[in-house]
């Protein structure tokens, strides 16, 4: 889905670009999708997805809906949905998810904790009953 | 009823060809109303104030981007509808609201599409267009969270219709919508060359409703749709279907 720091995504949702020249400092709550370039301090949480870009520095609890991670995070990452994390990136906390991907070269230093639960609908759940 | 504005620079004669032309375009589409030419002695403020106790209901303003943001700060708290004529192709409001320039805005004026779009207000003034702060000293506060530029040259703008000029794919192209009940605060750090200074590419873009500017340390110049100058600290916030305005059909929101 994602193409390494490719900033070309197309997305609807796009509400907030944290750049590479600006410092945030304290809870941030977003909406819509998140891009942070620059530097948080403090949390940082959003509805959506979260993008935290090579160079970018996060110091914080993070909390979205699903994360790709190519900067360095110090902090414990939740993610309802999913977490991707580059070759750059660097974290140092503990990371809790459904679906995890990392990538050659990515550290990681920290718990990791899989729900294996995946939030869906009533409907979905019937189906995956019958599977079963 | 009509009341037509007419800002003080078009009383220099190279307008009189022009505002004829409005004139009788507007007679053609029964839609002429009382007008008023500013000068040094006519307050736009009094002139607006007068026509509302002889009954007017829309106000339309001729002019530029300056003559419509003075006014916009009149009619704000007013019931009364904006139209606007622009006399050149430079204005940028025109542009986003659809409005083409010269008499050809008189049959937009004759449609009367009316919007409620929402205006930007920096402590008790409203503005349309944009707050822009050219200091890296300023602090946005969210109540919850700062923002601060780290770069030593950096713009601030807080945009209600502006345009996110900005080379980020993502934004290309996209208008901070005046309908949203969102302004943007856009923070774009400045490149100075030999020759030139530019903006850079990787700006940072918040969406607010509310929001204080503080400094961290001298007091920081805020300027409003280019004219009005405030100190910080300042609160900006949105109000949200502040203003009624006639609209076009090419408007870009």
């Amino acid at each position: 889905m994602f193409k390494g720091d490719n900033m070309d995504r197309p997305s609807k949702n796009v509400e907030t670009i944290i750049g590479p020249s600006v410092k945030v400092e304290g809870d941030f709550n977003g909406d819509g999708d998140v891009i942070v370039e620059g530097i948080v301090v403090g949390n940082l949480t959003t509805k959506n997805h979260l993008k935290v870009g090579k160079g970018a520095r996060v110091q914080a609890k993070v909390t979205a809906q699903s994360a790709f991670i190519a900067g360095e995070i110090i902090g414990n990452i939740t993610a309802e949905e999913r977490i991707e994390l580059t070759a750059s990136a660097r974290v140092k906390g503990d990371i809790t998810t459904n679906s995890l991907s990392i990538e050659k070269g990515a550290r990681v230093n920290g718990k990791i904790t899989m729900n294996g639960q995946k939030k869906t609908e009533p409907a979905e759940a019937s189906v995956e009953t019958k599977s079963k | 009823m009509y009341l037509y504005i007419y800002d003080a620079f078009l009383n220099h004669k190279k307008y009189a060809n022009l505002l004829n032309r409005i004139e009788n375009r507007l007679a053609d589409l029964e839609i002429k109303g009382k007008i008023c030419r500013l000068n040094v002695l006519k307050n736009m403020q009094e002139v607006i104030e007068d026509g509302i106790k002889n009954g007017v209901k829309t106000v339309v303003a001729v002019g530029d981007d300056e003559t419509f943001s003075k006014i916009v700060n009149i009619i704000a708290e007013m019931d009364i509808t904006l139209g606007i004529i622009p006399v050149n192709n430079r204005s940028k409001i025109a542009e986003i609201i659809g409005i083409p320039e010269g008499e050809k805005a008189c049959d937009v004026l004759a449609q009367r599409l009316v919007k409620k779009i929402d205006l930007g207000k920096i402590n008790h003034q409203y503005f349309i267009d944009s707050a822009t702060i050219s200091d890296s000293q300023a602090i946005l506060d969210f109540d919850k969270f700062k923002i601060s530029p780290t770069t030593k040259k950096s713009i601030i703008s807080i945009c209600n219709l502006g345009f996110l000029s900005t080379n980020q794919s993502i934004y290309k192209q996209r208008l901070s919508i005046p309908t949203d009940g969102l302004l943007e605060a856009v923070i774009a750090p400045i490149k100075e060359t030999f020759f030139s200074k530019t903006k850079s590419a990787s700006q940072s873009i918040f969406p607010f409703k509310k929001i204080q500017i503080a400094s961290k340390s001298e007091p920081v110049t805020v300027t409003i749709d280019q004219q009005a100058i405030f100190k910080t600290p300042v609160q900006v916030s949105i109000a949200p279907k502040k203003l009624k305005i006639v609209v076009g059909n090419k408007r870009l929101f």
